[in-house]
């Protein structure tokens, strides 16, 4: 009976079981690349960069290339811009990221609404297809998120010094703005091999959620990660089972799973000092 | 300023002034301008109007009737139109404003949901969402399918061009109308050629109501179970179009404009139906509303052969 709730939705259904694999290879991406952004406060970008993709998914289904091209050109257009700004004028990266972020979710828009080609489109790119994830978009997205972990074990000491002391980054050899660049660079490819999944809007969910959820009560950033992946993987789970049993949307089932086991968390630790001592991430 | 921005700003201004001159037609020879509120449903007034109005779609052909939002020049066009004809329906979601602006702007309308026997969602019919616009007792907006239906609104609205216009459009409309009627008398025996089995419709959202209901289908369901394309599925509802699918052996799924195309892939994928794009919504390239008409029902009518 529990089982026939809890397990059978996913043997029955392939569309959902791919939707659970896609969403947890999502989920295990944006645990370790979400983990830095809450640790390095690049909230914002990582905002942005999930904004920011979709004129470049607009342009590239007008031309009929592949939406993830796209994405990764909106995205490096976006890293580029806000480093353009900033060196060029006196304004500050949270003004360039915002001035992008507005300017280029406007021009998707104004894009979309105004071409024949996929009048409809944008909720899509907005918040995602994950019940109709093609087998062969989940070996593109566990090779992606291979190379993320691959990434973030190779630079780990550089992103730990990054996220604690900067300055004691360049005097260890390790170049912040270099590395800085990196980190750009993965949220960016998270972004990109995940809005397929879960689409631009809600991945930032994922990106944060978790993290913050796990940064609630992990001391050291290996159990972190570990943890941010673990709720990820969980609020996917309950997402598609709640948009199973209650009809609800499944992308929004899911970020709304990743953000109430925030608020849960938070509330436990309010109630539980014992808990609440650990909780301070180093 | 320097010469450079100088340059740019004598650039920038060129631009918007030859931006302006671009087509904006006037209206020719002071005839009356119908504004219909989409393309569909312009290319049957245009049919009753001919060389009498000049006929213009709010919503272009091609765009996404459900989701369409005018711009400010549309809008313009809107409050400078002689007459709108409207669906009325709850069909325009995205014009909803636009339209009560002209309202408020003195443009008459004509509704052409006042004029037809609107159909009503059937207890039980399709998928069960909780989307009031699938409840029981909720409105189709869907008419054009329908050859009679739309007989019924060209009728209705010739007598209205000529109490509001003055113009006798009667010799146009009783040729219309049996234009009409042949259509559906058309379209009728080749439906009921089909063995009735198979006369099961699964749509992307609820849009074969009034075709359903005319030519004796069944709606099995749909994959946005409701009648716009604005939802976002639930993986309860794409389970239960797999079982309606399983259970009634259908065999394809009509998508339209607005259908969530990979999800239709996975279904396809795991229930083995075939995927068949359906113009529900738009005209075919340079065809009127016979042609749509006649384009409709011969891809339904060949996919479920």
């Amino acid at each position: 009976m529990i089982l026939d709730c809890l397990v059978t939705p996913f043997t029955a259904n392939a569309f959902l079981l791919n939707a659970l694999l896609a969403g947890i290879l999502v989920s295990v991406a944006c645990g370790i690349v979400g983990t830095f952004v809450v640790l390095r406060g690049l909230a914002f970008i990582g905002d942005a960069l999930a904004h920011g993709v979709l004129p470049g998914v607009a342009i590239a289904m007008l031309l009929g290339l592949p939406g993830m091209l796209g994405a990764a050109a909106g995205a490096l257009g976006m890293i580029f811009g806000i480093g353009f700004i900033t060196r060029r004028s006196n304004l500050s990266p949270d003004t360039a990221i915002g001035l992008l972020f507005v300017g280029m979710l406007a021009l998707g828009v104004a894009i979309v609404s105004r071409s024949h080609a996929f009048s409809g489109d944008l909720v899509r790119i907005l918040f995602g297809e994950i019940l109709g994830i093609r087998p062969s978009e989940l070996a593109l997205q566990l090779a992606a998120t291979l190379v993320i972990a691959v990434l973030a074990r190779v630079c780990y000491r550089p992103f730990l010094l990054l996220c604690f002391s900067p300055e004691q980054a360049e005097v260890s050899g390790f170049p912040p703005r270099r590395y800085h660049a990196i980190m750009l660079g993965m949220i960016a490819l998270t972004v990109v091999v995940s809005f397929r999944t879960v689409g631009t809007l809600l991945v930032f969910g994922m990106l944060l959620a978790p993290a913050a959820s796990a940064a609630l009560f992990s001391r050291k950033i290996t159990t972190m990660v570990l943890s941010a992946s673990g709720i990820g993987a969980f609020s996917v789970y309950t997402g598609l089972l709640a948009s199973y049993h209650f009809d609800i949307a499944a992308g929004a089932a899911i970020t709304l799973a990743a953000s109430l086991i925030f608020f849960i968390l938070l509330t436990a630790r309010q109630l539980l000092p014992a808990a609440g001592a650990a909780g301070r991430t180093k | 300023m320097t010469t450079r921005s100088r340059i740019l700003a004598a650039a920038l201004g060129l631009t918007v002034l030859l931006g302006c001159g671009r087509d904006r037609a006037p209206a020719a020879g002071g005839k009356k301008t119908i504004v219909a509120t989409y393309s569909i449903l312009a290319a049957a007034v245009q049919d009753l109007a001919g060389d009498a109005f000049t006929v213009r779609s709010a919503i272009p052909n091609g765009l996404d009737v459900h989701e369409w939002e005018p711009s400010a020049r549309d809008i313009e066009a809107l409050t400078h139109a002689d007459l709108i004809v409207e669906n009325g329906l709850g069909l325009e979601g995205g014009m909803g404003k636009a339209l009560d602006q002209a309202r408020q702007a003195g443009v008459g309308f004509f509704t052409a949901g006042d004029h037809i026997t609107v159909r009503r969602v059937a207890a039980g019919e399709g998928i069960p969402s909780g989307d009031p616009d699938q409840a029981a007792g909720a409105r189709d907006p869907h008419l054009w399918t329908d050859p009679l239906a739309v007989k019924a609104v060209v009728d209705a609205l010739a007598v209205d061009l000529g109490r509001r216009f003055g113009v006798d459009l009667s010799a146009r409309a009783a040729d219309l109308d049996a234009r009409l009627t042949a259509l559906d008398a058309e379209i009728r025996a080749r439906a009921a050629a089909l063995p009735a089995g198979r006369r099961q419709l699964v749509t992307g959202h609820e849009s074969l109501g009034y075709f359903a209901q005319r030519y004796g289908f069944k709606l099995v369901g749909a994959v946005i179970p409701g009648m716009t394309t604005e939802a976002e599925g639930s993986a309860a509802n794409l389970e239960s179009l797999k079982r309606l699918i399983r259970q009634t052996r259908v065999s394809v799924v009509f998508t339209e404009l607005g259908t969530p195309p990979r999800t239709v892939e996975a279904l396809a994928r795991e229930s083995g139906v075939r995927a068949v794009p359906l113009a529900t919504h738009n005209l075919p390239p340079g065809g009127d509303y016979f042609a749509f008409e006649r384009g409709l029902s011969a891809t339904i009518l060949d996919a479920l052969k």
